[in-house]
């Protein structure tokens, strides 16, 4: 399962999605300035809160088990020395937090994806950055998000037609040609009707958008993400 | 609904292709994230994006090229599961994969310039084998020394460490995409470019 938007009335699913993208930003920075085991004990707390507010638990970070290893095996390639003592727990331990904070700023992240529609995310990044470069970026963010799922398919049918016709046992730079070019070539295809279907039907640098509005409900998270800044600064300064 | 009065400003015909391309791309750097094919010396399955970099700077050139690959990320940050193994979200930006992650626009945008020498497109019938070479190599270093500087700051490793968990033992695999990539610019089996 991946993650993705999950419709809730949670509290989160209300906000303004500007004010979530601004607890997030804060949320990293304060997690930068605070690697210390009070500090990240404390922003545990708010990680589980903003996914809890999202309406989220503990089965939402499943789509992150590929992540895992990779933090998990850091500490001990930090920790590993050649020669006595052969592992330094400073440095493992050192490496340990800085994993855990990874892992803190996804459970974050999690509670936005999952309660923030693509519609809104579109909104914001155009209503955020003014003029063509924010339609250009909102329009390709939705473009993005619709036809992931196709080419997907697309990829793995062709190495399913690959194997079938016993390409498996090519050289792999041969495998990862074939895939790619299957790949290119529907992309393309896609990408060409529908820019053709995009002009036929007025595509225009100025559509109109959802609404979108910093309501009462979004003072917490814009005061939470205030402080959090406010705290990494005093910690820097 | 928030309503605009100005008048319909439309999007020419040249912009609404290039912009469905960058999109499209950005999509299948997504989806390559998805095929991984088991590599003999490598410690984890090796995916294709890095191939999506080189052929999004080969295939749309540099600007359209990187403007993909800010595509990507920028998708991925708002919750397209794009990135490795189909994760989302704004912390891969700030993560332990940041360093790779924001490399990508830029070695897309290299590898688009050293092969277009500039910012139009030239026919790639006419790029040389030693200049797909370069460009490729090129794109592979950039993407390396970023990634191995975002595990340094996020992970708090040593230089070297950095260098043995993030480039070292991958390096195989991109000699193999390297080939993969120069196969399909001199193959002519791309039929929409």
């Amino acid at each position: 399962m991946t993650l993705s938007y999950v419709p809730d009335g949670a509290l989160a699913h209300r906000l303004d999605p500007r004010s979530k993208l601004l607890v997030q930003v804060a949320f990293a920075v304060v997690a930068y300035a605070y690697t210390t085991p009070r500090g990240l004990a404390v922003l545990t707390l708010v990680a589980a809160g903003c996914l809890a507010l999202a309406g989220g638990g503990p089965r939402d970070l499943w789509a992150y088990r590929f992540a895992l290893p990779f933090l998990l095996v850091a500490p001990l390639v930090a920790g590993a020395t050649v020669g006595d003592p052969w592992f330094d727990v400073d440095d493992a331990a050192a490496t340990g937090l800085a994993s855990y904070r990874v892992l803190l700023i996804l459970v974050v992240a999690a509670a936005y994806v999952r309660s923030t529609p693509v519609r809104e995310s579109r909104a914001a990044v155009q209503r955020t950055v003014p003029g063509k470069p924010g339609q250009f970026l909102g329009v390709g963010v939705a473009l993005v998000f619709r036809f992931l799922p196709l080419l997907k398919r697309d990829l793995l049918s062709a190495r399913e037609a690959m194997r079938a016709r016993g390409g498996g046992e090519r050289p792999v730079r041969e495998r990862m040609r074939i895939v790619a070019v299957a790949g290119i070539n529907r992309a393309f295809g896609r990408a060409d009707r529908l820019g053709t279907a995009l002009v036929a039907r007025c595509f225009a640098w100025n559509p109109t958008l959802p609404r979108l509005a910093f309501r009462r409900v979004d003072l917490p998270a814009l005061a939470l993400a205030a402080a959090m800044l406010a705290a990494a600064v005093l910690r820097v300064a | 609904m928030a309503t605009n009065t100005e008048s319909v400003d439309l999007v020419g015909d040249e912009a609404a292709t290039n912009l469905a391309r960058a999109a499209l791309f950005a999509a299948l750097v997504g989806a390559f994230a998805y095929v991984s094919f088991p590599f003999p010396l490598s410690p984890a399955p090796v995916t294709l994006q890095v191939l999506g970099v080189f052929l999004a700077g080969i295939f749309l050139g540099p600007l359209w090229g990187g403007l993909a690959l800010a595509l990507y990320l920028l998708a991925g940050a708002l919750g397209a599961p794009v990135f490795a193994g189909g994760s989302a979200g704004f912390a891969a930006l700030v993560g332990d994969s940041a360093g790779y992650l924001w490399s990508y626009p830029i070695a897309a945008a290299l590898v688009g310039g050293i092969v277009h020498r500039g910012l139009a497109l030239r026919d790639l019938d006419a790029v040389r084998l030693p200049t797909l070479l370069a460009a490729t190599v090129v794109g592979t270093l950039v993407i390396y020394a970023l990634g191995v500087v975002g595990l340094v700051l996020s992970l708090d490793l040593a230089l070297g460490e950095a260098v043995f968990q993030g480039a070292v033992v991958f390096l195989p695999a991109e000699a193999a995409k390297i080939a993969a990539a120069v196969g399909i610019v001199r193959s002519d089996a791309i039929t929409a470019a």
